[in-house]
């Protein structure tokens, strides 16, 4: 792996912060539309898709919905991440030789790379089997691209701690804990850390530092940011709010965990989509009155 | 001579109803069979009723009910412990105005009620709840012997035993089950005489039998709420006379179905409300007062065959059936009955202020004018008749006989809709009081700010700090929660959602400034742990709550099949006490405690040690201490409350005659040490098994939340806050009392009440003792132990500043907890008085509101203990403001 994003994390924090920023350029307003629209239209897509072709929705199949979902915008994001990556580097690290084809090349190598390493359990249910692959591959096929091949391992048990933090965060938030909840709360979880923690792994690797921006200090700078910052709570305090109707006595099938949650969580996203959307085109039209 | 028998029992309806009325077969069901046989028996005058209670169904308003025919009001159950006589015009009474001998023997709330009507009385102690037979060994005694007796005319026997092992063991358990056969044999026994007695010129020739419930209980045994298996209960009544009609059934809501012998059985529906008059009209006594009940039919049937036929009939009318007859004394009756409610409900609206509205009652008296002008021609055309000896038809008896049944019946719904009274206006002002307060705790605590913020502050801080907005944001969300019903009813989840949501707001904050990463994750850890508790709790609220759907306890099923996990039940508590008395011990051997500190703390680690010793003789796996100590099982548990005692006393003594002298921050927090382990070993010994793993759990949680509040405090000395302290700590601080009451198997309900705790150290029962020993089993771990540790909060903060300044940021952390809660209770007020009429208000919104404002009102006072016992005879300034 030859993506320096670790070394210049290092580097960075040897500089000033304001230093690395300053030379970093934003992502003009007319490709941040495209990325916002390709994510909102994916998700849309994806709960189009699972009702009309498969004819089945959150409330009837929630786990099987939420996987169809979250694999949509996975492959999807396989392909567009890369590009986040290219956009990344190419304004902001020094032409970072980490090609499009080789960075979608290295997405769909973590497919198999999962795979074979859960070849060994060979006990549980058919879906939860792949459910459990999913989860070990999808951290792993991220975390390979911000560290060097000698990390993998290393890199891959903190992806998948990352990835496991919704999870948790939903228990403890009271999220029901049983057999016939597992695969929903796993594809659940899935689904969040597509909307949160993916999207920053992809652009910041193992970058501890800008994580911490990010998520503990919510200060986005840039445009890249703003895309990652905004969808990212949105989706958070969308599921968050999303978990109130499950008490009420309305006896609905969307009540159940975790179909009212995943709505707040899509719906807070596409909120956020649109809000992040006019941050980065506030912050051009900022950036280009700055620059005059 | 007519002599009545009632023998009364707290049981469900499936206890004697055929268990093929239900959907599956119980251990508990068909186990009175005899009264099963008796009313199948082709020819018998018994009849089983299914007879439906007014909620709320505890035993005192269920006999108040049953003898005044009224409706019960709310707060009579708060009166349900130590039963004021009943003043209202009664059945009972109407018995010995009429110089009728009535003879009582069993539960003594009767004696209470009633306490110079009966002729003779044998009257037992009802509320020792763990004693099963004391009261039926009494009642057995008493009861065969009576019978053969000539020098009564009304036995009432009223059984406890199935009360008591419901609220011990629940319904579904073996004593329940030998209870039940016990009964069984009581009933053939006194069936037998009874039936021996009953041939012409015997004692019992006249005798009509009465085996009633008088409210049902939920599988876990208790009763109090409206659900339909609390207030289901039966009735089984027969006559001892041949039955000489068979009324017709079209006056019964009959459901039949066939036994498990095949035989067809018919049960019929009877409201409670309607058996005084109906029992009058049997007997025949005036009709008490109150009553709005209507006679019943079917069950006035019965009767009949010993009744007034012979009055009835004239020797020139052979020809006018039984059944005619008895139906024109049943309208009789009925026109009697009319007469009766509508004077009462006259005599009501005139009287009260809030009664019936003026639409009501005119509709009411409509059906009764159109009843009684029916009455009067048809009284004419009787007496016509009964000259000429020629039928009036059946059809218009069965007309009259309608009229006055839906008079009877609109007036029993529009009083049940209606008979609450609401006095708006007190429920303004009292809702203006807490408004009021609310805004004196505001400037209170602005003003202590001020005070506080004058000398520490700089100038130019815009000073709302993101704390403050969570704090407030989740304290305004929990609040609005309580305008929906299925928020309180899954409070504590909602609590623990809450809690865990400033959980990760904490741990986002400790990630920022990279500290004390650790006790945040150890704090979310903790609260992922309260959530299992408060759901095994809930799982227990929702098998007798009508409202909750049940959710599988899968926890419970997996680990109750594992032997390992007895030992583990029964081992961990004593471990995690003792692991309590080590850290206690560190403690003082750490810090500069005083001798007399020492002492009681000394004190407290020997009550935990006793506290073991207890459970461990206690316990089953020993099974060969238990031989032993069965005598001497009442004596550690007192010796464990009388350390407590002392030790409160002492440190009383300590407050009022010694002068503080070492520095202020450690005698705070030796003081609430001191004052935390008195109180601890007394909430953990009631708590139970439970009790040590809360206790660890709250000192956790407790210092995971202390040390996050101070996160900041050393970062920036001196804090450009509003408030001295950290208000999210303190509202965390108030979750976590919500958690943890949730957690030791609280709800807000009477039933969520652990009745077995009062009777911890001691067997019988003594009003004040119990209650207060119940008070702190409810409030201990929710309301006493946190508010007596707030000082925590404060003393454990880093700047060393000035006595004055601690105080002033200790009656803070005061004031905020007293906001929170009054906040909680303001919003709680107003949503019972939005749903007043709501049809879950006594279920549901009204021990919510009891349990709130008695947990306020214990807030309240306790901070004021608190502060006096903190802040000292120096410190007289402070503001102290409590409602």
């Amino acid at each position: 792996m030859k993506t320096n994003i670790a070394t210049s994390s290092v580097k960075s924090s040897a500089e000033p912060e304001t230093k690395l920023h300053v030379s970093a350029h934003s992502i003009s307003v007319l490709e941040a539309l495209v990325f916002h629209l390709i994510f909102g239209l994916v998700l849309g897509l994806a709960v189009l898709l699972a009702h009309k072709f498969y004819s089945i929705n959150l409330v009837s199949h929630p786990s099987l919905t939420l996987r169809l979902i979250w694999f949509f915008l996975r492959v999807f994001q396989v392909i567009e991440c890369p590009i986040v990556i290219l956009l990344y580097s190419r304004y902001r690290k020094n032409r970072e030789e980490c090609s499009y084809l080789k960075a979608v090349g290295r997405g769909l190598l973590g497919l198999p790379v999962g795979r074979a390493l859960n070849r060994g359990q060979t006990h549980g249910s058919n879906a939860e089997n792949y459910v459990i692959q999913t989860v070990a591959c999808l951290p792993f096929c991220y975390g390979m691209r911000g560290s060097k091949n000698t990390h993998v391992s290393k890199s891959f048990l903190e992806k998948l701690q990352r990835a496991l933090v919704n999870a948790l965060g939903a228990v403890a938030l009271g999220a029901p804990v049983g057999t016939q909840y597992f695969s929903k709360t796993v594809n659940w979880s899935l689904m969040m850390s597509l909307f949160t923690i993916v999207p920053a792994a992809a652009v910041f690797g193992s970058s501890w530092k800008d994580w911490l921006r990010i998520f503990a200090h919510t200060k986005p700078m840039e445009s890249v940011d703003f895309m990652i910052c905004l969808p990212a709570h949105g989706a958070i305090i969308g599921a968050w709010f999303g978990a109130w109707p499950m008490p009420l006595d309305w006896e609905r099938p969307w009540q159940e965990w975790p179909t009212c949650v995943s709505y707040g969580a899509m719906a807070g996203y596409l909120l956020a989509l649109v809000a992040s959307f006019s941050f980065v085109q506030a912050h051009a039209r900022f950036q280009h009155v700055k620059r005059d | 001579m007519l002599i009545d028998l009632f023998v009364f029992f707290p049981f469900r309806f499936d206890f004697v109803a055929p268990s093929t009325f239900f959907e599956e077969s119980k251990p508990w069901m068909d186990k009175l069979r005899v009264l099963q046989k008796l009313a199948t028996e082709p020819g018998s005058s018994a009849r089983i009723f299914k007879a439906i209670a007014d909620p709320p169904t505890t035993s005192l308003q269920r006999l108040k009910g049953l003898t005044t025919g009224g409706l019960p009001t709310f707060v009579d159950v708060g009166n349900s412990f130590g039963a004021p006589a009943i003043v209202e015009d009664n059945f009972i009474h109407q018995l010995v105005q009429n110089r009728k001998q009535v003879v009582m023997m069993g539960d003594d709330t009767w004696t209470q009620l009633f306490p110079n009507h009966f002729s003779k009385s044998y009257p037992y102690p009802s509320f020792n709840v763990k004693d099963l037979h004391t009261v039926d060994n009494g009642c057995t005694d008493h009861l065969i012997p009576t019978l053969y007796e000539e020098d009564w005319d009304v036995l009432i026997a009223h059984f406890l035993g199935v009360d008591h092992a419901g609220h011990i063991f629940g319904v579904d358990s073996g004593q329940m089950v030998e209870k039940l056969e016990q009964y069984n044999g009581i009933l053939e026994k006194v069936i037998e005489v009874l039936e021996s007695q009953s041939g012409p010129g015997g004692i019992h020739d006249n005798t009509f039998l009465l085996v009633m419930g008088d409210h049902g209980q939920t599988l876990n045994g208790d009763h109090g709420g409206g659900s339909p298996e609390e207030v289901e209960t039966s009735i089984f009544a027969m006559s001892f006379k041949e039955p000489s009609l068979s009324i017709s059934s079209q006056f019964d809501t009959l459901s039949c179905k066939n036994d498990l012998d095949g035989k067809k059985l018919c049960i019929n529906s009877i409201q409670q409300l309607d058996f005084a008059v109906t029992l009058s009209a049997l007997l025949g006594i005036p009709f008490p007062f109150g009553s709005i009940g209507h006679v019943d039919a079917a069950l006035y049937a019965l009767g009949a065959g010993t009744l007034d036929l012979e009055g009835t009939k004239r020797e020139n009318c052979q020809n006018r059936s039984i059944l005619e007859q008895w139906m024109q004394s049943y309208a009789n009756v009925l026109c009697i009955n009319s007469w009766q409610v509508k004077r009462y409900i006259d005599v009501y609206s005139a009287s009260s202020l809030i009664g019936f509205s003026y639409e009501d009652l005119m509709q009411i008296a409509e059906v009764y004018a159109q009843a009684e002008e029916s009455w009067s021609n048809g009284t004419k055309t009787l007496l016509l008749s009964k000259n000429e000896c020629s039928n009036p038809s059946l059809s218009a008896l069965k007309a009259q006989i309608d009229l006055f049944v839906h008079f009877l019946t609109s007036v029993a719904d529009l009083a049940r809709s209606k008979w609450t009274e609401f006095n708006l206006r007190m429920m303004g002002i009292g809702f203006s009081i807490m408004l009021v307060s609310l805004l004196v705790h505001f400037l209170a605590i602005k003003r202590v700010a001020k005070q506080y913020g004058a000398s520490f502050t700089m100038p130019g801080d815009s000073g709302i700090s993101f704390g403050l907005i969570i704090a407030c944001f989740v304290v305004v969300i929990r609040a609005s929660s309580f305008l929906s019903n299925s928020y309180i009813l899954e409070e504590g989840k909602v609590a623990s959602f809450l809690l865990a949501t400033t959980g990760i707001v904490k741990l986002r904050h400790s990630i920022s400034r990279k500290k004390m990463l650790l006790e945040a994750v150890v704090f979310l850890l903790l609260i992922s742990f309260c959530r299992f508790g408060i759901e095994i709790g809930l799982s227990k609220q929702a098998v007798t709550s009508q409202f909750l759907k049940a959710y599988p306890s899968w926890m419970i099923s997996i680990f109750s099949q594992l032997p390992a996990w007895m030992y583990l039940t029964e081992v961990l508590p004593m471990l995690v006490l003792i692991l309590l008395a080590y850290l206690l011990y560190k403690t003082i051997s750490s810090s500069c405690f005083e001798g007399i500190w020492k002492c009681v703390i000394l004190g407290t680690i020997l009550s935990y040690m006793l506290m073991a010793v207890h459970w461990a003789l206690e316990s089953k796996l020993w099974s060969l201490a238990l031989v032993s100590y069965g005598i001497g099982r009442n004596y550690i548990p007192r010796v464990i409350y009388a350390i407590g005692f002392g030790q409160l006393l002492l440190l009383g003594l300590v407050q009022l005659f010694n002068k503080d002298k070492c520095d202020c921050k450690n005698n705070l927090v030796m003081k609430t040490v001191g004052l935390l382990s008195a109180w601890s070993s007394i909430v953990i010994l009631l708590s139970g098994n439970q009790g040590p793993l809360v206790a660890l759990a709250s000192i956790v949680g407790g210092y995971c939340i202390t040390r996050l509040g101070n996160i900041d405090q050393d970062a920036k000395e001196g804090v450009g806050d509003v408030l001295a302290v950290d208000p999210l700590a303190v509202t965390q601080w108030n979750l976590l009392a919500v958690c943890l009451f949730f957690c030791t198997g609280h709800w807000c309900a009477f039933d969520g009440l652990r009745y077995g705790a009062a009777f911890i150290g001691f067997d019988e029962f003594v009003l004040i003792r119990q209650a207060i020993l119940l008070a702190i089993d409810t409030f201990g771990f929710s309301h006493i132990l946190p508010i007596f540790a707030l000082p925590f909060l404060v003393a454990r903060q880093y700047i060393q500043s000035q006595r004055k300044f601690i105080l002033m940021r200790l009656s803070q952390v005061f004031m905020i907890y007293g906001l929170v809660t009054t906040v909680t209770v303001t919003v709680t007020m107003l949503c019972v008085t939005i749903h007043r009429r709501h049809l879950m208000v006594w279920g549901l919104f009204a021990p919510k509101f009891v349990f709130d404002v008695v947990g306020l009102i214990l807030t309240d006072a306790l901070i004021c203990l608190a502060s006096f016992f903190c802040f000292g005879q120096v410190e007289d300034d402070v503001p102290q403001i409590r409602k």
